[in-house]
């Protein structure tokens, strides 16, 4: 009997000094262990500041990578980290599920909310306008371009700079001499999962094609089949049939990608400027050879297709927690809010860049705050690790006017697996008929538009 | 036993063999299952040679300038230098070794389950065979064949719901509710020989007893067999794992994935390149390479004697 | 627990004994009754209820009857694609799987020297994980020239192709594959059946003057025909539950010309967070699995112990 009041004793102890910590932050932006230089700028920058700032908190480090198999399990049994980082596809399935904390009073109390950059906004919020997550940074697609096989080729001006393409067609007829000169894939075009998808909804839009609309009875009709999405595809199908594509695009996706534009199998890649790293660091193009510039354009022109890669929260996070969280991303630099802390953790961020061979090039504005964009901006101009002229065209474009495209939003996944599913036969099979695949496509995705959204 | 050697014999005698057309035949034969030999052991080495090669020599091959002007990238078998560091590199870049522990754990955790929960499961079964056993039987006879991928969803939502997800517990029990293993040793227990069962018990022992200290250690040659099928299933099973383990922390903040998890995550994940994919396939085939290595006659002898599955 | 010491009351002595007696029985097999329970048989009941309730996470919401499978059946435009693909692996893995092994053992079984090292170097695939096999058969398969497969057709001459993206390459590779690995184990068993075969019976049929074609025709493969049978529905029943094959050499891809039944499973539970509509075509699939099962136990029955 003794014994048992005694644990139970020990036991209250416990209880008690694990609650007398204000809160409790699981860290799951922490990065894996096997990126050793991004662990130890937290490890030796942010996360000492962090215990400065909140010294009752408990901070744990548990790197998450988000998985959409097992979401829904780490959700129900409690286990998902105070915040985390996850794709930005996933919002909105998160918050209908609702697996995500709400912040808006947060943000609001902070002064972060009108800060976000609004069309980013819409992506984090719910119907009613509240607010599940923030941008850690936003991206736009573009043309990513490995300088050293436009060399190859022949195709640079007199300073060295890749000639790029502004359109398909002129994509096309770069692609022909990049086959013939250096025997490499003129695009890396994915067509192995969703991201194929992805990419081609955004080739589309060039051609002016909308895929999906809200009719006046407020059903959402899929447009799938139209005249702009058949001349899309049917680039498409020219780029197979004139081998300038790798050579099996249904076994590339977003990884993939890289490694081909990064090794040079492929002269060129539609990706994102938060994606720098991939490329370089991880498949060891030199920082100097990686060029950026903005979507060739189809029969309309070029838009860009951008979003932002969120952080959100555990819906079963206290207040505190979230706050805690927040200031964490405040002390990493990546909040709208200028102070030393924030300073140092820009610098210690493009140093990271500078040491791991990433380009440290401007970020994508996700934050309206002036002051904290400047300050963005000078420590970008310190530390650029890269010719300006590389990615000058990238910027410029996205910056035009009308440019910025969001995500078509209805059950986009969905889209994007049927839109795949055509671009597999369009670039395996040379017959393949583009507008009886997008016919079936276009039903297919209407019976799921009926079946979950048009109730 | 004295026709042992004997069954060794084919078809063919040698005094076939003065025929020429069976000669010609036997040479093709040979020569075809040297082929087969080659097929079933080239993608070995050439795993192994590609792991030596780097990220951009294993995707687009080596530098040719070409007389015409231009280049061309040939990839070929063999890498450029052979630089075991590269190896080596990527074991420490990934902290492989983490995941062989971790893959250590589950396996002797499994094996341990494999043979206490399916022996005494089975020893009911096939010794005291209480009233109802043959309903038992019938049902886990019958689940043998249902994929175990079926029922996947349902068990990763009940193992949710009682809180098992993120620890080794359902892939350590979970093998201790395996229909093969449970046949295998009925069948075993069946054919012991009675006596010694009965001076067992007049000696005293209880059920439990009966069968730790008499049954089991009778039972040694199923027990190896189980053992090494548990050791190689643990080891290779990743989807049950992957749902159950795939951002599980050790206390410090280590994964705690298997080898076959990480792997299967790398899939997804984009956080490798090829190369480190590839070395860490070599990785992932070293232990089952050393087992079979250690039981080779065993190994292929089971097979034989548990009869069809694999 | 010494039973010798009971017998208080003789006439219901035998009764209450037998009862305590299975009582004991019963606690020995608890443990793993428990884990059979827990993993096999419950999810298996609770596949067979998710499928007419509609899900919500992994809540059971609201009872739907059979809506799910009407769904499947009529609406899911990768289905019936999945059925079709399953019979096209079962009735490829029929003319590659089924017969090199057969060949094999009845090959190794005629070598005169080298046996053990063709037995278990024919073997060795069979102890690479699936996954690790998988994953580097993609390699192998892949389909530029740094692809080991596309690396040899260019040695002697032939242009690099593309394997595992070509609607009607696809299915036949993802069984090669399998066949890579499970060959050896399946000719172990052939060869083991090869083995038994009385010696006599081929002695005799020398003497009757039975040639080398007359003695394979007349012995041999009479011999293998039964172990072949089985081996033949296990094996339908085997490659009827492919998954890891598709799901990470090609996604089932190219456009749907992979995708098998399992496969859609995975995607509707653990993708599209669907597992109402996972459980229905996981008891479609073992409805067709139990039709194969019955057919499986009355050809082996009479024939085994």
């Amino acid at each position: 009997m003794k014994k048992l009041l005694a644990l139970l004793l020990t036991l209250t102890l416990l209880l008690g000094t694990a609650s007398a910590l204000a809160a409790n932050l699981t860290l799951g932006i922490y990065p894996p262990d096997t990126d050793a230089v991004a662990k130890e700028v937290h490890d030796t920058s942010y996360i000492p500041a962090f215990k400065v700032a909140l010294p009752d908190v408990e901070l744990v480090p548990a790197n998450y990578i988000y998985s959409g198999e097992t979401f829904t399990a780490l959700a129900e049994s409690g286990k998902v980290p105070t915040i985390f980082e996850t794709w930005y596809t996933e919002p909105q399935k998160l918050i209908k599920n609702k697996q995500v904390a709400d912040i808006t009073d947060q943000l609001t109390e902070l002064g972060w909310l009108d800060k976000i950059n609004p069309s980013i906004r819409a992506l984090l919020s719910d119907e009613n306008g509240r607010v599940y997550g923030i941008p850690r940074d936003g991206y736009a697609l573009g043309l990513m371009l490995n300088a050293e096989v436009f060399a190859d080729a022949g195709l640079v001006d007199e300073n060295g700079i890749p000639l790029f393409p502004k359109t398909w067609d002129e994509l096309i007829e770069a692609g022909k001499v990049i086959k013939e000169k250096t025997g490499s894939a003129a695009l890396c075009l994915l067509a192995q999962d969703n991201a194929g998808g992805w990419h081609f909804s955004n080739i589309a839009w060039t051609f002016g094609a909308k895929l999906q609309h809200k009719d006046e009875a407020d059903k959402w009709q899929a447009q799938l089949n139209t005249p702009e999405v058949v001349a899309a595809m049917t680039m498409v199908q020219t780029l197979a049939k004139k081998g300038l594509l790798t050579s099996d695009p249904t076994s590339e996706n977003w990884g993939t990608g890289f490694a081909a534009l990064g090794t040079g199998s492929a002269a060129m890649y539609i990706a994102a400027n938060d994606a720098v790293m991939q490329p370089t660091q991880n498949n060891g193009l030199p920082v100097d050879k990686l060029m950026m510039v903005g979507m060739p354009a189809g029969s309309d022109r070029s838009y860009s297709l951008s979003g932002g890669t969120p952080y959100m929260f555990s819906a079963n996070a206290t207040p505190e927690e979230i706050m805690a969280a927040l200031k964490y991303v405040e002390i990493m630099g990546k909040a709208p809010v200028l102070t030393e802390a924030s300073k140092a953790g820009l610098v210690a961020d493009a140093e990271y860049r500078v040491d791991a061979g990433i380009p440290v090039i401007p970020n994508f504005p996700v934050w309206t705050d002036e002051e904290f964009n400047a300050a963005q901006a000078e420590v970008v101009a310190k530390y650029s690790n890269v010719d300006a002229r590389m990615f000058q065209n990238y910027f410029d474009t996205v910056k035009s006017e009308g440019n910025l495209r969001m995500e078509e939003p209805m059950e986009t996944q969905v889209m994007y697996a049927e839109l795949t599913k055509v671009l597999q036969e369009v670039v395996t099979n040379p017959e393949a008929n583009i507008q009886a695949l997008l016919d079936t496509a276009d039903a297919n995705f209407q019976t799921v538009l009926d079946e979950n959204i048009n109730k | 036993m004295a026709g042992k050697k004997n069954n060794e014999l084919g078809v063919l005698r040698p005094y076939d063999f003065v025929k020429p057309s069976v000669k010609i035949s036997y040479a093709l034969l040979i020569a075809f299952l040297v082929l087969a030999l080659l097929v079933a052991l080239m993608p070995f080495v050439w795993v192994m040679l590609a792991g030596f090669k780097d990220q951009r020599e294993f995707i687009r091959g080596l530098r040719h300038a070409l007389p015409e002007g231009g280049v061309r990238y040939i990839p070929r078998l063999l890498p450029e230098v052979f630089l075991l560091e590269r190896y080596i590199k990527t074991w420490n870049d990934t902290r492989f070794y983490r995941y062989y522990l971790n893959s250590l754990i589950v396996v002797a955790g499994s094996v341990i389950s494999a043979l206490v929960f399916n022996g005494l499961l089975a020893y009911g079964l096939a010794q005291l065979k209480p009233k109802g056993h043959k309903l038992v039987l019938g049902l886990i006879m019958g689940s043998m064949m249902l994929p175990a991928t079926t029922s996947l969803a349902p068990l990763f939502v009940n193992i949710n719901r009682i809180g098992l997800s993120g620890t080794f517990w359902p892939l350590w029990l979970g093998v201790g509710a395996s229909a093969f293993y449970v046949i295998l040793y009925k069948n075993f227990f069946e054919a012991l020989p009675d006596s010694v069962m009965e001076s067992a018990r007049l000696d005293g022992c209880g059920n439990l007893a009966l069968f730790f200290r008499i049954v089991f250690p009778l039972s040694m040659p199923i027990n190896m067999v189980i053992i090494i099928y548990a050791i190689n299933g643990t080891w290779s099973d990743f989807l049950l794992p992957y749902l159950v383990l795939n951002n599980a922390k050790w206390p410090g903040g280590a994964p705690m994935e298997t080898v076959m998890v990480r792997l299967f995550s790398y899939q997804s994940s984009n956080q490798a390149t090829d190369i480190d994919i590839i070395r860490a396939i070599v990785f992932s085939i070293i232990p089952p390479i050393l087992l079979f290595i250690l039981f080779q006659r065993r190994i292929t002898e089971n097979i034989v004697a548990s009869g069809i599955k694999g | 627990m010494n039973h010798t010491g009971w017998g208080a009351r003789p006439t219901r002595d035998g009764s209450w004994h037998r009862l305590k007696k299975d009582l004991g029985a019963w606690l020995i097999m608890l443990p793993g009754l428990a884990l059979f329970t827990f993993f096999v048989w419950l999810p298996l009941l609770s596949a067979i209820r998710m499928s007419f309730y509609k899900t919500e996470g992994m809540r059971i919401t609201e009872f739907v009857g059979t809506y799910n499978y009407a769904f499947i059946l009529y609406k899911d435009p990768d289905f019936w694609r999945a059925v079709q693909n399953t019979f096209m692996y079962t009735l490829w893995s029929l003319l590659i799987g089924f017969v090199v092994p057969m060949a094999l053992a009845v090959m190794v079984h005629e070598t005169r020297r080298g046996k053990s090292l063709f037995r278990t170097g024919l073997y060795l695939p069979n102890i690479m994980p699936a996954l690790a096999t998988i994953f580097l058969w993609k390699f192998l398969f892949r389909a530029d020239g740094s692809g080991g497969v596309n690396m040899l057709f260019q040695q002697l001459g032939f242009a690099p192709t593309s394997w595992l993206s070509n609607a009607s390459l696809v299915i036949p590779v993802i069984v090669v594959i399998m066949t890579w690995k499970g060959a050896g184990a399946t000719m172990l068993i052939y060869l083991a059946g090869l083995q038994s075969i009385n010696q006599e019976i081929y002695e005799a049929a020398i003497i009757d003057g039975a040639g080398v074609w007359g003695r394979i025709k007349h012995i041999t493969i009479p011999q293998m025909y039964n172990l072949g049978r089985t081996l033949l529905i296990l094996q339908v029943i085997a490659v009827f539950q492919i998954l890891y094959e598709p799901m990470v050499l090609t996604g089932g891809g190219p456009n749907n010309a992979s995708v098998s039944l399992m496969q859609l499973v995975y995607r509707h539970a653990f993708e599209y967070g669907d597992y109402s509509k996972a459980s229905s075509i996981s008891v479609l699939v073992s409805l067709v699995l139990i039709a194969l099962t019955l057919v499986y136990n009355s050809i082996s029955r009479p024939k085994e112990v």
